[in-house]
């Protein structure tokens, strides 16, 4: 069809390449996610401390994270780390090995990138949310504690999530420059095959195609929960 | 602690911010005593072939003022690619409406490197158009590469804007007679303009990291020289070349985004 060439794909090794880096990049969306997640509602929630030294402190951890390229961040966390101290050394055969693999060094500044950009949107989610609300549970008498859990955590997390969906799609997306590095995810194994193969343009067009279907579903799963979470005249919930 | 009860909580920040920067230069200065300053004299050896390419500073051929270019260029290129695809999207005609919005999700949904590399490929080494051959060098595929999903993003914007503007206003344009790009040109692009700016500079500071990633097209932007330059040199010095690296990022893209922040600010609440 069109002169693609899509004989290769019956091949059981291309096959297991595609499965497995379809499992690797899905493990490293996941790990850097959830990470970012926690990262960005210790950030959000630190910061509405309003303790000067901490928000400071938080503020620059956001800033360099999100000014700086993420592919960046992870070759300096790939091939710096073990240099500053990051190293064990084999018993088997008594050298100096790095401590973190290409995958952790991957997920580990996936998942900052992410909880940068997971403070922000939870920052912005809890400044938006109505003054009056918290005044009017204040005066029915909830004290700090009860009113975070019952009232704001509630309404912040339902304001939130349109912004949480970008950078989860966002975070997605930038898992697959983890294969410069050398994690053998989706974007790594592609390359292996086109290079094994030389069919670069049918390669690159059943990736594409890959990355579509799968940030489609989370999209997709978001929008469900989005839907399902929603509450009368707050957000997108009508 | 009597300076610090006469500030704001923002005075107190900023000072906080400032005792860190000052942190971080005692820091530099003490490394640099205890054998640091051999590794930043290799730094500063090389940071003219990392800013511009050339070992001497000029002429300009590669180093990070080629991502600033490449950064430029591939905005122009977004912008007027995504002025197009936004108008499309918002077309009551649904045979331009619906590829339009078909294409933008595609393009949104794909991973940056996925499409530069994509680009990369599918894009031949030269075209020939009417007997003229158009070639397509790295960096032209690099400019195409990254301008397709900035462009497909920066539609958004221009959906978002557009669609910002009150539709009373439509309304009235339309029982004045005016036509639907008469309205766009005089009454709804003046207005939607001001409300694209913060996103639009925000774009162009996420398209500037996203630079980083052209190193894939082979094109001599400064993470194609920094891997060339760390072949050369030993485990440790690398560290400060990446603290160098990291560090013209954050001093280019930081007041991109500020500017994005405050423009932001500006417009907010605005509605009519």
């Amino acid at each position: 069809m069109f002169g693609l060439d899509y004989s290769w794909l019956a091949d059981p090794a291309y096959q297991q390449w595609l499965l497995t880096g379809v499992v690797n990049t899905l493990k490293l969306a996941a790990l850097s996610s959830s990470a970012a997640i926690v990262i960005g509602m210790l950030g959000a929630l630190g910061l509405t401390l309003r303790i000067f030294w901490l928000d400071a402190l938080i503020e620059l951890f956001v800033e360099v994270f999100r000014n700086t390229p993420p592919l960046l961040q992870m070759l300096f966390a790939y091939f710096t780390l073990s240099t500053l101290g990051l190293k064990v050394t084999d018993p088997s055969t008594g050298l100096s090995v790095p401590l973190l693999s290409a995958f952790a060094c991957a997920a580990i500044s996936l998942s900052l990138f992410g909880g940068a950009l997971a403070i922000e949107a939870f920052r912005s989610g809890i400044e938006t949310m109505p003054r009056s609300i918290i005044d009017a549970a204040r005066s029915l008498g909830y004290g700090r504690w009860a009113r975070f859990w019952r009232i704001e955590a509630p309404i912040a997390t339902r304001i939130c999530l349109p912004g949480l969906t970008n950078i989860l799609t966002n975070l997605f997306k930038t898992t697959s420059q983890a294969s410069v590095i050398t994690v053998p995810e989706l974007m790594y194994y592609a390359g292996q095959i086109y290079n094994d193969t030389f069919r670069t343009l049918e390669v690159m067009i059943l990736v594409l195609l890959i990355y579509m279907v799968l940030v489609s579903i989370l999209t997709f799963a978001m929008a469900r929960l989005e839907a399902f979470m929603a509450f009368p005249g707050y957000g997108r919930g009508h | 602690m009597i300076a610090g009860s006469m500030l704001s909580y923002e005075g107190k920040k900023r000072t906080v911010l400032l005792l860190i920067a000052l942190g971080v230069a005692v820091w530099i200065g003490v490394d640099a005593a205890a054998g640091g300053a051999a590794h930043w004299n290799r730094v500063l050896v090389r940071l003219p072939l990392l800013l511009t390419g050339s070992v001497s500073g000029w002429p300009i051929t590669g180093g990070f003022a080629l991502n600033v270019i490449l950064s430029i260029a591939s905005m122009a290129l977004a912008t007027a690619l995504g002025t197009m695809m936004g108008l499309a999207t918002l077309a009551r005609f649904g045979p331009i409406r619906v590829p339009a919005f078909l294409l933008m999700n595609f393009l949104r949904n794909s991973p940056w490197l996925v499409l530069l590399f994509a680009t990369l490929y599918f894009l031949p080494f030269e075209m020939h158009v009417f007997g003229t051959t158009i070639p397509f060098p790295p960096f032209v595929k690099a400019v195409i590469g990254l301008a397709l999903p900035t462009a497909a993003n920066f539609s958004e914007v221009i959906r978002g804007a557009v669609q910002s503007i009150h539709s009373g206003q439509w309304e009235a344009a339309r029982s004045l007679g005016y036509g639907t790009g008469q309205i766009y040109r005089h009454v709804i692009m003046p207005q939607a303009l001001r409300r694209m700016i913060p996103g639009w500079t925000n774009l162009y500071a996420l398209l500037m990291i996203a630079t980083a990633l052209a190193t894939v097209t082979g094109i001599q932007d400064v993470l194609t020289i920094l891997n060339t330059l760390l072949a050369m040199e030993n485990e440790r010095v690398i560290v400060y070349f990446y603290l160098t690296i990291l560090f013209l990022f954050i001093a280019y893209c930081y007041p991109i985004a500020a500017v994005a922040r405050w423009r932001e600010r500006a417009v907010k609440g605005e509605s009519l």
